[in-house]
């Protein structure tokens, strides 16, 4: 099914989708455009994995989405964040927090220290 | 489908459409922007965002209900699918309605018979008790005495009630035209026994049986018949004969228990008070409710103790009781024959899957292109299995309707399977029938479909748009097809020999010798218990046998105390034959019957030695006994048994010696599926009132159609006494059949599921040797065009159908001895001999299965070479 094909941590995906929509409505072309030059090339989404991410993130009420112009005058779909979903970002972004200093923690703490 | 939500998913779909192509356009137009040709950009694009069709697809998946889309879609896609091969859907569909009707009206009986509860309040600690006066392990259910009965219900530690009922007879009059009904008299306890509530009105109350008041309880069908469903029935007195009654109570329709057929009428029972001390009446059928936290067993040891007990010093023979579950007793052996037959309805649904797994599996190889070109387009395996599965269920569903529309005509013949003393239960296409009919539907296409489904998701798209697939991997391919064939081939096998072994059974069955000629034998019974002393019981039955011979048309007619093949009943006693050691009368048990002097020769009884009863055989003189071959080989093993004296009933000092006169060919007495017992036939008029055994069954033979003298016969007695009860009038030609009902209805369902068995399976050999005649054409080119002879092609496939078949058999008839173990049951003691029914199963199905390989072996043999190498 819908398994994320790059690789970045399960479930990680959503929250980066979440994150970049909070900045204001975006269609998908530009989730994808924004989450490359900000990771600096290092997330790249396929459309395999940002699309059905977009879609369920829509399912489950975290994003609205809606169909409006461009600046350059065509029709995309733009995705905006929801109360719920913002409500999410924001418990998702302590949780990664907390994981990622308790990570850090482990990972940096000193050889032979544990003993 | 709705509609405006299809327009919604077009509408979805459009919309996923243009989403996808602007983030390719953006991204292509970036790409221009930035100097890449617009050829290698929208190249490039499609390497880094992936098939658009496949993510559509996984977008598709995310929304809500999405399987229930897929559903839809496989659903209607199957359906195309089918309409597009209406000549597989038929046979595919007329295959699963045979399979699944069957089994759900085989369901619908053995539901209603053996599993809904019965109509009483917790049914299940309900049991019969039974004297058993055999006192050998046989245990021999008779009917025990009122007094019997009085004196359990004072003593016994187990029950928390018990009652007792018994048949009778009632004939309505003074309100409208007279009716005779069937009626029961029952203790006042039985309805708490029971927990039954009347529809409207009351129950009568113990102490209105005490005291023999006249109320009665009517049926739901009387009620209605007689008296228009009108509530003002209760407090009418009615005349119930010639007594009046006060009807106080209407039982709901669904409510019967322990009919000889559909009671219409229930009285109190109030013994008279001597009844109460009288323990050789036999005639109760005693039901109770066993305390809670008592166990059957316990009961049953508890009561065997208590009636020993009870019996040690009134009754000639102290006996115990045998306890029975009341279901146990209400179904009978019908139950035996609905296990087999349900299994076997089971089996003919498994041949029918087989087979359709096997036509799916042809039909899945010959579709191969279609799948590998779906498998290209980005189909996944679960994808594709998915919609083999749907494909089964559609097939399996529209089987599943078709099914009922057979089942329907089938519930009616099954009808006649529920026991007589189930009374007015029916079958009935209820929602439990449908659940059981839809769940066989869902297991049908699982079984059918999961392996089709399964071959079909690892479909590789190279292997199937390659032409003519053809190469080694054919034979392993087939393996599991043939392996299909055997299976179904040696259940048809199984099911064949079962329906033989029945066949030989019902046939045995029918000829067998009753001992009695059946034509135009006229049967009925007379209560006789107002007759209660034996000089005036003689001479009332001596003047209506008088009657009845004098009524045109009339040949002979005699009386019996209980007509033969009538029920498992026995009125037995010990014997003891002069000379014979004291002890040997304990294992020694005969069945009585009180005939008049007419009685054998009416029914057409032969002798094998000695003589009938004669006129000098009167009371004063020396008495004298007629017994069966039975009890002749039995104690004169290898001598004539002719002039030997012995005793039964009373063995002591004081009981009579009965001089033997005679020896008859065996009367089938008791139920057909009965081995034959000791018989002794004792003269009713020599004072055999010892017994207490009045002769109440009457045999009438007729040279006209019997049925036309009933009446006269009726005036006839009423002429004599004109409340003498009558009923159960009936041909002997109708008891047997009756006795029959079970053979004949488990034989011709045993057998029409075997030829349903054998059809499917040659059709099943049929389809698998065709398709592989077809995907080998070209083959068979190559060989013909090398030399191979059109002989030689024949024999190949002809083989190959014969190995199959062989296999089957095989297997089939290894099964078909461990069924016939199953089968004892319903072969009523009868062991047909296997090895001709074997052999005739084995010549059926080889020549079957020989027509069935020939038409595909024949094709193969005339494909002409050069068209075969030329369609590659």
């Amino acid at each position: 099914m819908a398994s994320p094909k790059s690789d970045l941590p399960q479930g990680t995906l959503d929250l980066l989708i979440l994150k970049t929509v909070a900045l204001g409505p975006v269609h998908g072309y530009a989730i994808a455009q924004r989450l490359q030059q900000i990771s600096r090339d290092v997330v790249q989404v396929p459309g395999g994995s940002l699309y059905p991410a977009l879609h369920r993130l829509e399912t489950r009420k975290l994003l609205s989405a809606e169909w409006r112009q461009t600046a350059s005058g065509r029709d995309a779909k733009f995705y905006r964040l929801t109360r719920s979903g913002r409500a999410r970002l924001e418990a998702e972004t302590a949780n990664w927090k907390r994981l990622s200093e308790t990570v850090g923690l482990i990972l940096g703490m000193a050889e032979g220290g544990a003993q | 489908m709705n509609w405006r939500r299809w327009l919604r998913r077009e509408e979805k779909e459009a919309n996923l459409a243009r989403e996808l192509s602007f983030h390719i356009e953006e991204r292509v137009a970036d790409m221009v922007r930035s100097g890449v040709s617009e050829e290698d950009a929208r190249r490039r694009v499609r390497l880094e965002f992936g098939a658009a069709e496949q993510v559509k697809d996984e977008c598709r998946d995310v929304r809500p209900a999405r399987w229930v889309e897929t559903f839809v879609q496989d659903t209607r896609y199957a359906w195309r699918n089918l309409r597009r091969n209406t000549g597989f859907a038929a046979v595919a569909v007329a295959t699963l309605a045979l399979g699944i009707g069957g089994l759900t009206a085989m369901f619908s009986a053995f539901d209603t018979i053996l599993i809904r509860p019965l109509p009483y309040s917790d049914p299940d600690r309900l049991v019969m008790v039974w004297d058993d006066l055999s006192k050998t392990d046989d245990r021999t259910k008779s009917f025990p005495a009122p007094a019997e009965w009085y004196e359990w219900r004072r003593l016994n530690t187990v029950f928390t009630d018990i009652a007792s009922t018994q048949p009778t007879e009632a004939t309505l009059s003074g309100d409208a035209a007279p009716e005779q009904v069937p009626a029961r008299k029952v203790t006042g306890n039985l309805w708490s026994v029971l927990g039954v509530k009347p529809l409207i009105g009351r129950v009568f109350n113990d102490e209105e049986d005490r005291n023999g008041v006249r109320v009665a309880m009517i049926s739901y069908g009387l009620w209605q018949r007689r008296y228009g469903g009108s509530p003002d029935v209760l407090g009418r007195k009615i005349d119930v004969n010639d007594t009046p009654y006060e009807v106080i109570g209407v039982m709901p329709r669904e409510f019967y228990f322990l009919p000889a057929r559909d009671i219409d009428l229930w009285m109190p029972a109030s013994f008279p008070a001597e009844m109460r001390r009288n323990f050789g009446w036999h005639d109760e059928e005693v039901v109770a409710r066993l305390k809670a936290g008592v166990t059957r067993e316990q009961a049953e040891r508890s009561m065997a103790a208590l009636s020993l007990q009870v019996t040690a010093k009134d009754y000639p023979r102290p006996h115990r009781t045998i306890m029975t579950s009341l279901r146990e007793d209400l179904t009978g052996k019908t139950q035996t024959a609905l296990v087999i037959l349900l299994a076997a309805s089971a089996a003919l649904l498994l041949i029918a899957c087989v087979n359709l797994a096997n036509l799916l599996m042809s039909r899945g190889l010959a579709r191969g292109r279609e799948l590998a070109v779906r498998v290209a387009l980005g189909a996944g395996g679960g994808r594709l299995a998915a919609q083999f599965l749907t494909e089964s269920l559609v097939l399996s569903g529209l089987g599943a309707l078709a099914g009922l529309a057979l089942a329907l005509p089938a519930m009616r013949f099954l009808a006649s399977l529920v026991p007589e003393t189930m009374g007015p239960v029916r079958l009935t296409l209820d929602w439990r029938v449908l659940a059981f009919s839809a769940a066989a539907a869902i297991a049908a296409a699982l079984a059918f479909g999961v392996a089709p489904a399964l071959q079909g998701s690892r479909t590789a798209p190279l292997d199937g748009l390659r032409e003519g697939g053809r190469g080694a991997a054919g034979t392993r391919r087939y393996w599991f097809q043939h392996s299909l064939i055997v299976i179904e081939t040696a259940l048809a096998v199984a099911l064949l020999t079962s329906g033989g072994l029945l066949l030989e059974t019902f046939r045995h069955l029918r000829n067998t010798d009753l001992g009695v000629r059946r034509e135009k034998l006229l049967t009925f019974e007379t209560p006789l218990f107002r007759y209660k002393e034996n000089d005036r019981r003689d001479a009332f039955v001596s003047a209506v046998l008088e009657k009845i011979r004098a009524i045109p048309g009339v040949i002979n007619a005699g009386a019996t105390s209980r007509l033969p093949l009538k029920a498992n009943e026995t009125a037995a006693t010990f014997y003891w034959i002069s000379g014979q050691p004291r002890e040997r009368i304990s294992g020694q048990v005969a069945i009585i019957r009180i005939v008049t002097r007419d009685y054998l020769p009416a029914i057409g009884a032969r002798l094998r030695e000695g003589r009938f009863f004669e006129a000098s055989d009167r009371h004063s003189d020396a008495q004298v006994a007629i017994v069966n071959e039975t009890f002749a080989n039995t104690n004169f093993p290898g001598r004539s048994a002719i002039g030997a004296q012995f005793k039964f009933g009373r063995t002591g000092p004081k009981g009579y010696w009965y001089r033997i006169v005679g020896v008859v060919k065996e009367i089938h007495e008791v139920a057909m599926e009965e081995a034959t017992r000791p018989v002794v036939y004792s003269l009713h008029e020599q004072g055999s009132d010892q017994l207490m055994i009045p002769p109440g069954g009457i045999a009438v033979r007729t040279a006209v159609e019997p049925a036309s003298i009933v009446s006269a016969v009726r005036q006839a007695i009423w002429s004599i006494d004109k409340n003498q009860p009558i009923w159960r009038v009936e041909t002997f030609d109708d008891i047997f059949a009756r006795q029959l009902t079970t053979p004949t209805q488990s034989t011709a369902l045993m057998g029409a599921f075997a030829l349903l068995a054998l059809l499917l399976a040659s059709v099943g050999l049929y389809g698998v040797l065709s398709y592989a005649v077809t995907q080998r054409t070209s083959e068979i080119g190559v060989r013909m065009a090398l030399g191979a002879t059109s002989r030689e092609i024949l024999l190949t496939f002809g083989k190959r159908g014969l190995v199959l078949t062989v296999a089957g058999l095989a297997i089939g008839l290894a099964l078909s001895t461990v069924a016939s173990r199953f089968l004892n049951a319903l072969l009523f003691g009868f062991r047909p001999d296997l090895v001709p029914i074997i052999t005739v199963v084995s010549l059926i199905l080889l020549g079957v299965a020989a027509l069935a390989s020939l038409a595909p072996a024949r094709r193969a043999s005339r494909v002409d070479p050069v068209m075969a190498l030329r369609s590659e």
